[in-house]
């Protein structure tokens, strides 16, 4: 893999696992990381030998959120490293591979948002989720728009206007999480989260993704064409195929079963 | 945040950019002047059947602007062919000319400056063609080069496209002119059968024309270059869509698994054409995609993996003038033009689909 000044990358066979690694500042979400991630997503939306990419952060922190070195003091900001940075969020909640977030410690903002953007999400324990922006006079960026679909309006809004800080077993309980561990089981919770996800179906899985992403935000009808669109492509992919075919196979063996039972008679 | 003026990928940035090539310098459009909502289309013909009304009303569409004869004690009556094929040509010739006016008017210029004409329609045939026609019409020179695209339906437009930048390539300076008319209201026939009710809720009639020239001292603010063509053709499908014959009248058959099957094919042309010039599909700013009916509008969405917002003009143009055929595409680019979001260096692919079963692509560079 490509070295990244941000990130630790690792691939175990088809599992790539990126680490945010800026540990002397609690992982804060530079633009360098900004870019080193939209690097490494490009990377594994290409690689064939991929299926699911896993985001880690330290032992003690995921990530503090966005880092406020990157903003100019004395002049007026402008609003394009937000815009890169919500993209890249969006090609990571749109990539053709499996992802999984995996939490230990502190989970704010920026970090917060990267969770919320991948297929699964799991947590140590000890992990505390956040989103402080709003208590600091700014915003939580896209993160607004993912969270109260997860969780609901209401549950939202105390957490985004409050900025209260939200241990694993409460977003565990509230679906945020799919799991929550102690530390010493982690690293085997994440391989079965892992492993609840394969077998990997490219297509199944893009098409399903965009299907819920949707799911809030259309009428019924026109979410009935895409679906009837996205299904023709999935009955008409290759693992449907294997399947047709395996049905096929098993209603010719039960036939020459049942036809032995008869003459058995 | 560090300045990041452009957000550029890595693919974006090392695509070469061609300096000159013909590029698209205006557009023109026209319609009918009688616009109709699909309850109307419905009032007029006195269609009763709860089913066919369901597909017009689910069609997405609002209005669309046709050529339909004044109903005489309250009924349609039925055209002949020969109406019809009249109604096509006389159509052809208001709102085509209409276009071609539009488009050249901006410019400064006239019929007669123009070195190369090619017509484009498929609802109505007619010899002398077209372009005889709208030569004696609208008085171009007498030594314009012309060609008539004939019979190749909704993809037509860029097939034409592919002929015109070659000409405009070939003779750098000359000036090309495009025309996409279609009277689709000329081959309607109404039988109260699903299949002509599917396609009698579906297509309007519009014309579209655009000027294309190849010149150094062009620049992106005129139009974009129409830099590469990407076909892909299903021979499987060759009859899914295409004319029969019903009576003596032309009728037009779409299969009903057509939107899906393009849904499935569509990637092949857009991954071909973008992969040779190292480029991905988030690369590309605007997507300009023939607005051939909610389904197949569905269907690349989900398959090239474009939003509605992606589609803004594709659906915006099917809810304001149905199916235009071969001009549906330029309708869209005109809705682009106006919008105003256009910057320099920005990317386009234009899709068209049609009988074939054909997927025409095409690579625009502002």
């Amino acid at each position: 893999m490509h070295p990244y000044e941000t990130l630790k990358v690792v691939q175990e066979g088809n599992v790539v696992t990126a680490f945010l690694d800026r540990p002397e500042s609690h992982n804060a979400i530079n633009m360098r990381m900004v870019n080193d991630l939209s690097h490494l997503i490009d990377a594994i939306d290409e690689a064939k030998d991929v299926s699911v990419l896993v985001l880690r952060g330290g032992p003690d922190v995921f990530s503090c959120g966005i880092d406020l070195h990157e903003f100019a003091s004395h002049e007026k900001r402008n609003i394009y490293g937000l815009q890169k940075w919500e993209q890249m969020c969006r090609e990571l909640e749109r990539l053709n591979k499996f992802t999984v977030a995996a939490v230990q410690g502190e989970c704010t903002g920026g970090g917060f948002q990267l969770v919320l953007s991948c297929d699964a999400r799991i947590a140590e324990r000890r992990a505390v989720f956040c989103f402080d922006e709003v208590k600091l006079g700014f915003l939580p960026g896209m993160a607004t728009f993912r969270l109260a679909k997860y969780i609901g309006l209401g549950r939202a809004k105390s957490i985004i206007l409050t900025g209260r800080r939200l241990g694993a077993e409460e977003a565990l309980t509230w679906g945020l999480l799919d799991r929550v561990c102690e530390q010493v089981s982690f690293e085997e919770t994440l391989t079965e989260t892992v492993n609840d996800l394969l077998p990997f179906h490219p297509v199944a899985l893009e098409m399903a993704r965009r299907l819920l992403d949707e799911s809030f935000s259309t009428t019924y009808e026109n979410y009935l064409g895409h679906f009837l669109a996205a299904q023709y492509r999935a009955i008409n992919s290759e693992p449907f195929d294997r399947l047709v075919a395996r049905a096929a196979r098993q209603d010719r063996l039960g036939r020459v079963g049942t036809a032995r039972r008869e003459r058995e008679k | 945040m560090i300045d990041v003026q452009r957000i550029e990928s890595p693919t974006r940035a090392a695509f070469h950019r061609p300096s000159s090539g013909p590029r698209i310098l205006s557009v023109g459009t026209a319609t009918p002047p009688r616009k109709y909502t699909q309850d109307e289309v419905l009032d007029v013909f006195g269609e009763t059947d709860p089913k066919i009304r369901g597909v017009f009303r689910s069609s997405h569409i609002g209005s669309r602007y046709l050529y339909l004869p004044d109903p005489i004690d309250g009924r349609m009556v039925e055209e002949t062919n020969q109406e019809l094929l009249a109604k096509h040509r006389d159509g052809a010739l208001e709102i085509g000319s209409q276009a071609i006016e539009e488009a050249l008017r901006p410019l400064g210029l006239a019929p007669y400056d123009v070195d190369f004409l090619c017509c484009i329609t498929t609802t109505g045939f007619l010899c002398p063609s077209l372009s005889a026609h709208l030569i004696k019409k609208m008085i171009f020179r007498e030594n314009v080069q012309r060609i008539d695209i004939l019979g190749m339906g909704c993809n037509a437009a860029v097939n034409g496209l592919q002929a015109v930048t070659a000409f405009a390539r070939a003779n750098p300076g000359k000036l090309a002119l495009m025309l996409c008319v279609e009277i689709c209201s000329a081959a309607y026939v109404y039988n109260q059968s699903m299949v002509t009710g599917v396609v009698n809720s579906l297509f309007g009639d519009g014309a579209a024309a655009i000027v294309i020239r190849q010149d150094g001292a062009d620049t992106w603010q005129r139009g974009p270059i129409v830099a590469d063509f990407e076909p892909h053709i299903v021979s499987e499908a060759l009859m899914a869509m295409r004319y029969d014959v019903q009576g003596s009248k032309l009728s037009f058959f779409l299969a009903r698994d057509i939107p899906y099957e393009i849904g499935a094919n569509v990637e092949k042309p857009v991954n071909r054409l973008l992969g040779r010039h190292g480029l991905k599909r988030k690369d590309i700013d605007h997507w300009l995609v023939h607005s051939g009916g909610a389904k197949v509008i569905d269907a690349i969405e989900y398959n090239v993996g474009l939003t509605d917002h992606d589609m803004r003009h594709t659906l915006g143009v099917l809810k304001n003038f149905g199916n235009l055929s071969s001009g549906s595409i330029l309708f869209s680019y005109k809705e682009l033009c106006r919008e105003g979001v256009v910057r320099e260096g920005d990317l386009g692919v234009a899709i068209a689909m049609g009988p074939g079963t054909s997927i025409e692509t095409a690579l625009l560079i502002w």
